[in-house]
């Protein structure tokens, strides 16, 4: 064999993320010569299938990019067809579309935490070496025949999801594909009871969420640390910012330090087709000397522009971070953030079940809305990173134009680079393990490919 | 490798039948809500999961019993895997809209070609190539159990599952929300409507419950907490679509927005002469 050393080793179909994608290796021996992530997922084309619909169907029609974030394309569609007629929203409307969207961080976090990233690493899974003969488990679903603490692990994990599940329903009727909210506000609400229950489930779930953040922080991540630059929305006013509050929320960058409005988005950041990579643009920051910057999006990001301002609990959890530049510590800054979540949303919970008795026109939407032609702009904070939206409508109300940027959209740039500085650290490595990293790593950004084509 | 069966009548031989669960062109909504079933493991006590990409790292294996697949036709590679899959697997389940009738994804179908170049510009050759109309996966192969529904409920996976476990032909509910939601004693929107001075360019397409001719099954589940019907399950296999019609016309209200809000998850029936199931 002495034509060429270089063999090829493919991942097909990556395990226990959203949507479809490849990875592509060719190894000159053990040495990783060339690593590419492919997005074999099939577009749906949804920037171009909103063309000609009603303003109201909007939100309708985008929330099918992703069945996960859901009530985030929801609300972020929502509020780029709001922005366009330049309708304001009352602050109950705004609060319940923050709950429905937590409800979503709560369900994804719990999802990606247990059953996608779990089975990677077995020291997150107790007695996992005396039950499975492999290092990883092929799905955490397998605890359900493993010993008493596997079978509590999974227990948590099921329950966790099910109350963000159980949020998502409360606010927006369904857990997948909010049904309630529509342009202006809310067709229905949950009741004070449902609040008052809601906000005590959410508080007794802290305990499992604290053990979640203790589970990963005894992880031993890989010491990796390419310390990309990161984004995500700041509040001004101080909030963790995940839906805006007009102009006190901008978009931020943690090393290069600047802020930017939302609108103006499409002004630092740029997206490319990427033949050789398949179906998803990347995006990139373009340098002043014009050179495409990789960035991250997603809870790292988030921690690192609004850390400080975390609840309580969270804020306690959140001294078992050590860096912000590490990829793979993604995992423990969405355990960090289920903490966060669960304070928060008991908070919004108690807050809306309150003020209840005076709430019942407080989330209609106008009787008429008056039809502008017009660009909207919005963005939110979706489970794995920054969302954007911008839609135009015509003078009749009827969608124009629409651009989606999704947070994998964002990191698939950021994850491909990675890899290329993960390769020379594999070298040597049994193909098993050699495997096994790269997809920790990939995992690790809680990729959802269906979001990133569209 | 098994030879294909299509029997609706036996039941399934080995004690756990082996399952798949599979994605075409989808959000991946509906697997969600699989991995949502409240007793999701008493379910896996049931049936031998052998391949599920979204929850396990299990490889897809040569051969399994039942497969049960997500989201719509939209390459050359979903129908050459739907073909492998019917000559191994005894029983299809079809879950969701997009799987179903077509779904969202089915939106561009019409004018494939345009959408592809809006999307794409330069890079639109490359993406072209291997797609296909977006279509149910009825199209390619039959289909032996489906549940409805932009989600699915978990709940009715499970009744229907329990139906393939037993080999029991599926009974398709045939009739319309609206019937349904009649016997709910549900608010009626267009009753609504009729009894409010509902301001011009508001009124049109926010107005139209599509209850009239939709899939039932749902309970009703947007009518009753104020949102008409968008149609996420379907056309029903006994609407009357020229008597519901007549009816939006009388209603004054416009024929052609309500076929355009009816395309959003039945553009294939309307459009590509697909035949409901």
């Amino acid at each position: 064999m002495t034509a060429s050393k270089t063999t090829s080793l493919d991942i097909q179909h990556i395990a226990r993320i959203e949507g479809h994608g490849n990875v592509e290796i060719k190894l000159d021996g053990s040495r990783i010569e060339h690593i590419e992530l492919k997005t074999v997922e099939p577009a749906r084309f949804f920037e171009s299938i909103v063309g000609g619909r009603h303003f109201n169907d909007l939100a309708l029609i985008v929330s099918r990019i992703c069945g996960i974030c859901s009530p985030n394309h929801t609300i972020t569609g929502l509020m780029a067809v709001e922005d366009a007629l330049g309708l304001e929203i009352t602050q109950r409307t705004r609060l319940l579309r923050e709950l429905l969207v937590y409800g979503s961080f709560i369900q994804n976090h719990a999802t990606h935490l247990y059953v996608f990233a779990a089975p990677d690493y077995t020291n997150t899974v107790p007695s996992a070496k005396s039950n499975i003969a492999s290092d990883t488990l092929p799905s955490v679903l397998s605890l359900a025949a493993g010993q008493k603490r596997d079978r509590e692990l999974l227990r948590r994990a099921l329950e966790l999801k099910k109350l963000g599940n159980d949020l998502c329903a409360a606010i927006g009727g369904r857990p997948v594909h909010p049904v309630n909210a529509i342009v202006g506000g809310f067709t229905d609400q949950p009741d004070q009871m449902t609040l008052q229950v809601l906000a005590a489930r959410l508080r007794a779930a802290l305990t499992g969420a604290l053990l979640t953040v203790e589970l990963f922080a005894g992880v031993d991540f890989p010491n990796f640390q390419p310390d990309r630059e990161k984004l995500a929305l700041r509040d001004k006013s101080g909030g963790y910012a995940i839906l805006p509050r007009g102009a006190q929320t901008t978009v931020s960058a943690h090393k290069s330090v600047w802020s930017q409005p939302v609108a103006s988005y499409h002004d630092f950041i740029s997206e490319h087709a990427n033949p050789q990579n398949g179906n998803a643009k990347f995006s990139f920051l373009e340098s002043n000397q014009g050179e495409q910057i990789p960035f991250m999006v997603g809870a790292l990001a988030r921690l690192s522009i609004s850390g400080d301002a975390l609840m309580p609990e969270a804020a306690v959890a959140r001294s078992k971070l050590s860096n912000f530049s590490n990829p793979y510590l993604n995992n423990l800054c969405q355990a960090i953030e289920l903490v966060d979540a669960l304070e928060r949303c008991a908070a919004l919970c108690d807050r809306l079940a309150e003020d209840y008795e005076k709430s019942d026109k407080q989330i209609a939407p106008p009787q008429a809305i008056e039809v502008q032609a017009g660009v909207g702009y919005a963005a939110s904070e979706a489970p794995r990173g920054t969302l954007y939206y911008s839609i135009g409508l015509d003078a009749r109300g009827y969608v124009t134009s629409g651009d989606v940027i999704t947070p994998t959209a964002q990191n698939l740039a950021c994850i491909e680079a990675d890899l290329r500085d993960l390769a020379p650290l594999l070298e040597g490595l049994p193909q098993d393990q050699l495997i096994l990293r790269i997809e920790q790593l990939i995992r690790a950004y809680d990729p959802c490919l269906s979001c990133a084509v569209h | 490798m098994s030879a294909a069966i299509h029997n609706h009548g036996s039941s399934l031989k080995p004690a756990y039948p082996r399952a798949i669960v599979l994605s075409l062109a989808s959000d991946f909504g509906c697997q969600l809500q699989l991995s949502n079933i409240a007793d999701l493991l008493d379910v896996l006590g049931t049936i031998k999961l052998e391949y599920w990409q979204l929850m396990s790292s299990a490889v897809l294996p040569a051969d399994y019993d039942i497969a049960i697949i997500e989201g719509a036709v939209t390459t050359q590679d979903h129908i050459e895997l739907l073909q492998q899959v019917r000559t191994v697997a005894q029983t299809i389940i079809a879950i969701g809209s997009c799987a179903i009738t077509g779904g969202v994804p089915a939106l561009a179908a019409q004018d494939l070609g345009k959408h592809v170049q809006a999307v794409y510009s330069d890079d639109a050759d490359r993406v072209a190539a291997g797609r296909v109309r977006p279509a149910p996966i009825s199209n390619y192969v039959a289909v032996d159990y489906l549940v409805a529904g932009c989600p699915i409920d978990p709940r009715e996976f499970v009744t229907v599952l329990q139906g393939a476990l037993l080999g029991v032909r599926q009974r398709q509910q045939r009739e319309p929300l609206c019937a349904q939601c009649k016997t709910m004693e549900a608010p009626c929107f267009y009753s609504i409507r009729a009894a409010q001075d509902i301001a011009d360019g508001m009124a049109t397409p926010q107005a139209l419950c599509l209850g009239l001719v939709t899939r039932t099954g749902c309970g009703a589940l947007c009518i009753t907490r104020g949102r008409p019907c968008t149609g996420c399950r379907g056309i029903a296999a006994d609407a009357n679509l020229s008597s519901a019609r007549t009816f939006i016309a009388n209603e004054g209200l416009d024929v052609d927005d309500f076929d355009d809000a009816l395309r959003i998850y039945s553009s294939h029936a309307l459009d590509d002469g697909g035949e409901e199931q």
